[in-house]
């Protein structure tokens, strides 16, 4: 009896153990952990309608209206369909039937009319501010009567900022939103988040209303996804290497050949939404002169340091936008690639000429300028580089280093800054107004370019434009004018490089979209 | 005793004024703004002004610093600006991992620092004692991100018994513990060596071993006893350092913590965040001495006759 009952208590928790190992298993094998980029440590909240700073987690969270593909088409989410009137004055949008968000509320046109206004007074408000209403024209269609044509619209809801949240736990939770709990209708549930830490998400079972740019059009094939925020780009690289984590969101250039030695370590590419660049400062000496702008543009070496600082990863920039835009492509002979000739002759022009320390002297001063840049290393490095570059033609250049967070109030306060690398992330042709606008001198105007030309321009580039067209129309038109002033230098257009370890989970090889986004997670299997 | 231990305690009041003032002046006269971090790429000058309004950054400074210290005083320390939350509710979601890391680290470099140096003390000019002291000059002069680095790469990574970073399980808190103990166990390691070394040449113990108390028990129970005097007065003086000493291993093993909180809120010049914070580990180290003067006192009759 006594023998019996401890074979029988054996065989049960032998029975137990290996049922629980079994769980765990299973657990396992729907269970991932992402790695925000190390830029997103800190984002404040899950509120997409008052949030300047959003990660990733967002679009798995909420739907958008539409979303874009990697070739920057547009693509429906919750809207299925849409057009607008010619003159660009109405936008008709049809909705999907039979989406619900997290808390159980019903998705339709009534949603809309409650989620446009909600943008007043915060500091997304530009995003809708073409819109002057929204009418219902049935249950499942909308129609937006604008204030003015914004062919930039789509864009703009394609963006995480006009993630639709539910209107009944938006107005509930008030300021709370996105910080104690956030309710959508995308594909994953947040489960809690812990600022600075984690994000716990669960799939959406009733997930039902991907887009086409899915394979996968019901829920998530990771049923718990965990989003890690590490500051430290080493650590995240180690958790990878150890299979701590399975995924990271942003990879350092520096990383990639030991990321490559690791057997279990998959990493792929997608095209950048940033760019570096120099602002010159168009109203100090020696560079009110064009000619001494023209030099110092043509001076910057791009290939050199796509090839020696990222070993060829990225690409080189030659305007002052990334590739992927079609106001990007200008006339040819605008694009400033490097030619130190050019800059040697325009200088010589100019009334530079050699003296024997290598720095070039007009009637007894030298063309000694002050380079500015911010810490971290790969500023750091650039900018040691451009220092280098700008000496081979004569221009001496005196490096200053400020933490990011002082640059901008450093522009602020003083005007007589003159020369700075510095970066930008934003998919968008409005890049140019944001940074070459007059009425923004400083900061972040840093250029300090006033010119009545560039602002006609501007004002038809922003706000004369009825259709997208004819908005890319003018954009290209702007930035050409721009380009030919040599207000800024452009060096770098860096890649987005993300990683993943492909023994635990299974990315698909296109990434769809500009970002790793919810299109491509809800395709992303776990082996 | 009682009325030491007040007088010490009202004495805290002025430094925590001019601790409050030295922190509202550093964190508002570095340059930066966090309405920066609040703005948006198109958002007009307009929205920045009535962002200002609304956290009261528009106000003189020794307004917002009177409002600041009045509103602390009550224990409300405002709300992030960056952030969007309690100023207190972020604290207090940190502290907890702070405190046990902290005070974990503090067990570790307090047992076997106060070993390490009795064991050199004991053996000097011995093996051990060389050994021990090229060992803990060796920890004093690690830096702590690059300690912590090479743990990980020795016991995450290599032989895989710890998790590289987070704070999800109980294990994840032996590297962490470990980069800021050593450093510490060095420090003690010095003091007790030093201190016991010193106490061995007084009268009484020699007298002691006049006597014909075993060796062993005079170390132990005499000597180390009477060194832990300035052993104590280190320790106490390392509660604070070791809660903000904390920044640089919580960033590199991705801990939640004040240190991380300090750093991501000093990068988006979060001001209330900040203030709170430094706050906090100026209110631990203050305690921290205060508590230490009180285990002096109670350790040494000396000390109490002069406060009687």
């Amino acid at each position: 009896m006594r023998y019996i009952s401890k074979t029988r208590l054996f065989a049960s928790s032998m029975l137990v153990s290996v049922s629980v190992f079994g769980l765990a298993i299973a657990a396992n094998a729907q269970e991932a952990t992402f790695v925000v980029s190390a830029q997103n440590v800190g984002t404040p909240s899950y509120n997409p309608i008052n949030g300047t700073q959003l990660n990733d987690a967002i679009t798995l969270i909420f739907d958008r209206m539409v979303i874009q593909d990697a070739d920057q088409t547009f693509h429906g989410q919750l809207a299925t369909e849409w057009e607008s009137t010619a003159d660009g004055m109405s936008w008709t949008f049809k909705l999907r039937e039979g989406v619900t968000f997290h808390d159980g509320e019903p998705f339709n046109a009534e949603t809309i009319v409650w989620w446009i206004p909600q943008f007043a007074e915060t500091e997304n408000a530009f995003m809708t501010a073409a819109i002057e209403s929204v009418e219902v024209i049935d249950d499942l269609t909308v129609r937006f009567v604008m204030a003015n044509p914004d062919p930039n619209l789509l864009s703009n809801m394609s963006s995480g900022f006009m993630s639709i949240p539910s209107p009944k736990a938006f107005d509930a939770l008030g300021d709370d939103f996105g910080v104690t709990a956030a309710v959508g209708s995308g594909p994953f549930k947040l489960e809690s988040f812990t600022v600075g830490q984690e994000t716990v998400l669960s799939a959406n079972e009733d997930y039902a209303w991907a887009s086409d740019l899915s394979k996968n059009q019901g829920a998530p094939h990771i049923k718990t996804l965990t989003f890690r925020e590490i500051s430290e780009d080493s650590t995240a690289f180690l958790e990878l290497s150890t299979g701590g984590v399975d995924l990271l969101y942003s990879v350092p250039t520096d990383f990639l050949p030991r990321l490559e030695g690791e057997p279990s370590v998959q990493v792929g590419t997608m095209p950048g939404t940033g760019l570096f660049y120099i602002p010159i400062n168009t109203t100090v000496e020696p560079f009110t002169d064009i000619k001494v702008r023209e030099a110092t543009a043509f001076a910057i070496n791009q290939k050199e340091i796509l090839d020696n600082l990222y070993g060829g990863v990225g690409s080189v920039a030659n305007t002052f936008l990334i590739d992927s835009l079609l106001a990007a492509n200008v006339d040819p002979t605008l694009r400033i690639s490097y030619d130190p000739d050019r800059s040697k002759a325009v200088l010589e022009e100019a009334g530079w000429v050699m003296s024997s320390d290598g720095v070039r002297e007009k009637d007894g001063t030298k063309l000694q300028v002050a380079l500015w840049t911010q810490n971290g290393t790969e500023f750091k490095r650039v900018t040691e580089v451009v220092q280098a570059q700008l000496k081979a033609v004569g221009i001496g250049a005196d490096i200053t280093v400020f933490d990011s967070a002082t640059i901008n109030d450093q522009y602020r306060k003083g005007t007589d800054h003159q020369l700075a690398v510095r970066s930008y992330s934003w998919a968008n042709a409005d890049i140019i107004d944001w940074f070459f606008s007059g009425q923004r001198l400083g900061y972040p105007n840093v250029s300090m370019w006033n010119d009545p030309t560039a602002e006609e321009m501007n004002l038809a580039a922003m706000s004369g434009s009825h259709t997208w067209e004819e908005r890319v129309a003018n954009f290209t038109t702007y930035h050409e004018y721009v380009l030919s002033q040599y207000v800024f230098a452009p060096i770098y257009q860096p890649v987005q490089i993300y990683a993943y370890d492909k023994e635990a989970i299974s990315v698909p090889e296109a990434i769809r979209g500009t970002r790793l986004q919810s299109q491509t997670v809800v395709d992303i299997t776990v082996n | 005793m009682i009325s030491f231990f007040i007088k010490r305690l009202l004495l805290l009041i002025p430094v925590f004024l001019a601790v409050s003032l030295v922190i509202f002046m550093i964190v508002h006269l570095v340059p930066g703004d966090p309405i920066d971090n609040l703005v948006q790429i198109n958002s007009s000058p307009e929205q920045k002004a009535a962002l200002a309004a609304k956290y009261g950054l528009d106000k003189p400074l020794y307004q917002q610093y009177a409002i600041w210290l009045g509103n602390a005083l009550t224990g409300d320390l405002g709300d992030a600006i960056v952030l969007r939350r309690p100023v207190a509710d972020l604290i207090a979601q940190n502290l907890p991992h702070s405190l046990s890391l902290g005070a974990l680290a503090l067990l570790f470099s307090t047992v076997v620092g106060i070993t390490a140096g009795a064991l050199a003390a004991i053996y000097k000019d011995s093996w051990i004692d060389r050994v021990t002291m090229t060992l803990i000059l060796l920890g004093s002069t690690v830096p702590g991100f690059w300690l912590g680095l090479l743990l990980i790469m020795l016991f995450a990574v290599q032989l895989g018994w710890f998790p590289v970073s987070g704070a999800r399980s109980w294990d994840a808190l032996v590297l962490p513990v470990l980069t800021i103990g050593l450093g510490g166990v060095a420090l003690v390691a010095r003091v007790t060596r030093v201190a016991m070394m010193e106490t061995a040449r007084k009268d009484f113990v020699m007298m002691l071993h006049a006597k014909g108390v075993p060796p062993w028990r005079i170390e132990l129970r005499h000597v180390l006893r009477h060194a832990l005097l300035p052993v104590v007065t280190i320790l106490s003086l390392r509660i604070g350092w070791i809660l903000g000493g904390a920044v640089t291993v919580e960033f590199v093993f991705a801990r939640p913590g004040l240190g991380s909180l300090l750093i991501t809120s000093l990068n988006q010049r979060d001001y209330p965040v900040v203030q709170g914070a430094l706050l906090m580990l100026a209110v631990a180290v203050m305690l921290g001495t205060l508590l230490g003067d009180i285990v002096q006192a109670a350790m040494d009759p000396r000390v109490r006759e002069r406060i009687k």
